[in-house]
């Protein structure tokens, strides 16, 4: 009798996918948006990419940002630095941005201006404007707080070949922000967003989210083709990743006031 | 901003070829018309460019013409009807030599440099505005010799331990921000240390402010004791050059948590001629200085926004008594700045500055008729508001600076459209008001202007 319990016990752990056992709780909406934070924003413990940014108006007028952006992780899900080094558009050339993200409070952001030699604190309360004039927003960009939103499990879809987790955001301070709710297709094998969709107060889809390449580097399954399209004002930002790598050995003393001054050539080039 | 009652005169730094006259109003209008139908709208791409070149290679920089037509059309000054009208080259480039035995140090050069057809001045000139070499010989620190800019402190267009040269000039007729700062031929070290870094300058070559002459903008004239413009003609006399005139400024950084902390201290001259030399014979000079200061900067708790505080001693290292009516005093400078966003890309910042000037009473009692009257406590507030629109490509900011005490004011209104990634325009206003011709700036009433510039970036 006992030995068939434990037979049991075996078929059915084949039988039950391994991320419900490997967590305590069942599956629900918030595990699922905490895990795309961990694989979307705090993949390994340091990144780099080369990114290059696309931004098409109605007309069809294209703006292009072209980045080095560096991150290091303090702890999963808790504070990371960011260093991003502009190299276009040619009047923001040399320009820098240092960012330290601390989930639950303000970022500290400095913003370097290499013509006046003048290292700017910026203020961050609205985390909801636009990064670098694109579709993207810095929360976009660096991530919302898990606990910003209620995250509903509303099911699984198929996006292409892939299966997805359907998660429903809501915001628990819905003042604070332009979207009433936010769809996400969280592929259930890399944990990275596939689509988002942000709901306006209306519950009209006001602006999506699509993940258009995956690539998996140095192990990692990493978002290198992306687009966000603003439907109201008809325009759209590509966003193009190269040139990414992994925990390269980048340290805390590489984001500070003096990198803002003079870039890291080993990380910048 | 610190030119109060200052002396101005002639700025001794000339480029070659004063008075070459050219045509370029030809190449004004190539370029103004070019604006519309320019390459630049018609780039629709049809891919992300990839990320190709290596990290500061090639030579950027950019092509720009300015015309500010002045309100009031001042007959003091040498143009009537503008205060600017100037077509700009601009070029920088950066070299990182790669040879193995420099590796190791992380070299890097730097260079940029305007070429300036200034239609005011009737004059072609050359600037260079940096030239300098970067070395890290030891991890730890950085070496930067040549002409650069120097830029420390908190203050939003208010200067307290920033002692290093402005162009006030460039500031009020319109010229983009970079201008204000005038670079300086300097030796900076910069040490970094997990307690706290520390930067270190050494200027040997003297390098004031800017002098606002007369020429381009009329300016209360503390020796004639009117607001003059062409007739103004007075000496001033530079410190020499000497080893133990270097100038000397220190800061000493750290972050505690969200918080910046900084000391400074300075040894060298005040960047203003507000040392009367000779009185007859209109002499001026350019008194020594030390400043000692502190500086606090980070997160406003519980309201959200960054908050910021400085404090500096200017110790008039000629007249420590006060009682040499010719020099000025010593003084306290005190900053506390507020800035916070909201959404709508919509941006506030509010800045309180008071300027004390110590020895008050030996200053009234060494007062004499015809000087100019101050107080002994000058405050000062600003107000920036900034905005933008049509997705991040149209700013619209509003810079007011308001002195209860001096009961005068200055308005910076101005919009900046990002119409491509190239192009960009600027079209602003310098406003001035005052009920005192010596105030700072009640002085320029009459040099209200209008400014438009375009720039084509690459």
């Amino acid at each position: 009798m006992r030995r068939a319990a434990v037979v049991l016990a075996i078929v059915l752990s084949h039988l039950v996918p391994a991320q419900s056992l490997a967590s305590a709780e069942p599956p629900d909406g918030r595990q699922a948006m905490r895990e795309m934070l961990q694989a979307y924003y705090y993949a390994r413990s340091d990144g780099k990419a080369a990114v290059s940014m696309r931004i098409v108006s109605r007309q069809g007028h294209a703006r292009n940002r072209r980045l080095t952006m560096l991150r290091l992780d303090q702890a999963d899900g808790g504070e990371q630095f960011y260093y991003v080094y502009f190299h276009e558009p040619a009047d923001v050339q040399g320009m820098s941005l240092l960012v330290m993200k601390r989930p639950g409070k303000e970022d500290d952001r400095w913003l370097y201006l290499p013509a006046i030699d003048l290292v700017k604190r910026i203020a961050t309360s609205d985390k909801r404007t636009s990064f670098a004039g694109s579709d993207f927003t810095y929360e976009d960009v660096s991530g919302r707080d898990l606990d910003e939103d209620d995250h509903e499990l509303l099911g699984e879809e198929a996006v292409g070949e892939s299966r997805a987790s359907v998660v429903k955001s809501t915001p628990k301070r819905p003042g604070e922000v332009e979207f009433s709710y936010r769809k996400f297709w969280i592929d259930a094998a890399t944990h990275l967003p596939l689509k988002v969709e942000h709901y306006n107060l209306q519950g009209r889809v006001y602006k999506v989210y699509e993940t258009q390449e995956i690539q998996t580097i140095d192990g990692t399954p990493t978002i290198t083709k992306s687009l966000m399209k603003d439907l109201d004002n008809e325009r759209f930002t590509e966003i193009a990743v190269q040139d990414v790598s992994y925990d390269g050995g980048l340290t805390p003393d590489v984001f500070q006031e003096r990198t803002l001054r003079r870039p890291p050539t080993s990380w910048v080039r | 901003m610190s030119f109060r009652n200052a002396p101005y005169a002639d700025h001794p730094r000339r480029g070659f070829a004063d008075g070459v006259r050219l045509i370029p109003r030809l190449w004004l209008i190539a370029v103004s018309l070019g604006l519309v139908p320019g390459p630049a709208f018609a780039a629709t791409r049809p891919e992300i460019h990839p990320h190709t070149k290596r990290f500061g290679a090639g030579v950027h920089g950019f092509v720009e013409a300015a015309y500010g037509p002045k309100f009031l059309g001042d007959e003091r000054t040498q143009k009537d009807e503008f205060s600017l009208l100037e077509q700009r080259l601009q070029l920088k480039t950066r070299w990182q030599p790669t040879a193995a035995w420099l590796a190791s140090w992380n070299p890097e050069l730097f260079y940029k440099g305007d070429l300036l057809i200034d239609e005011y001045d009737e004059a072609v000139r050359y600037e260079i505005r940096e030239a300098y070499g970067l070395v890290s010989p030891v991890p730890w620190l950085d070496a930067k010799l040549g002409r650069q800019i120097l830029t420390w402190g908190t203050g939003d267009l208010l200067f307290i331990n920033d002692v290093f040269p402005k162009d006030f000039v460039s500031f009020f007729v319109g010229r983009d921000d970079e201008y204000l700062k005038v670079p300086s031929d300097a030796a900076r070290v910069s040490i970094v240390h997990p307690w706290a870094a520390l930067d270190l300058a050494l200027i040997p070559f003297f390098t004031p402010n800017a002098a606002i002459t007369g020429d381009g903008l009329s300016f209360f004239d503390s020796l004639l004791g009117r607001v003059v413009g062409e007739e103004s003609e007075r000496l001033l006399t530079e410190p020499s050059f000497q080893p133990d005139q270097t100038e000397v400024a220190a800061r000493i950084s750290r972050n505690l948590s969200s918080y910046e902390v900084a000391g400074y201290a300075f040894r060298g001259f005040f960047k203003q001629a507000v040392g009367t030399k000779n009185q007859d014979a209109r002499e001026l000079f350019y008194p020594e200085l030390a400043v000692y200061g502190a500086s606090l900067r980070g997160p406003a708790p519980g309201v959200g926004g960054i908050a910021y505080g400085e404090i500096g001693y200017y110790d008039s290292l000629e007249d420590r008594s006060g009682k040499n009516r010719l020099i000025e005093n010593a003084l306290m400078k005190y900053l506390a700045g507020y800035e916070r966003d909201f959404p709508n890309d919509l941006r506030l910042g509010v800045q309180y500055f008071v300027e004390q000037m110590l020895d008050f009473g030996d200053f009234t009692a060494s007062f004499q008729p015809g000087d100019v009257p101050r107080d002994e406590v000058r405050q000062l507030l600003t107000l920036r508001v900034t905005r933008l629109f049509w997705l991040q490509t149209l700013e619209a900011s509003c810079f007011a600076l308001y002195s209860p005490t001096d009961d005068d004011a200055h308005l910076r209104p101005r919009l900046t459209w990002q119409a491509s990634d190239r192009w960009k325009v600027v079209v602003g206003a310098n406003l001035f008001f005052g009920t005192h011709d010596w105030t700072e700036f009640g002085q320029l009433e009459e040099n209200d202007n209008l400014y438009v510039r375009a720039r084509y970036s690459f």
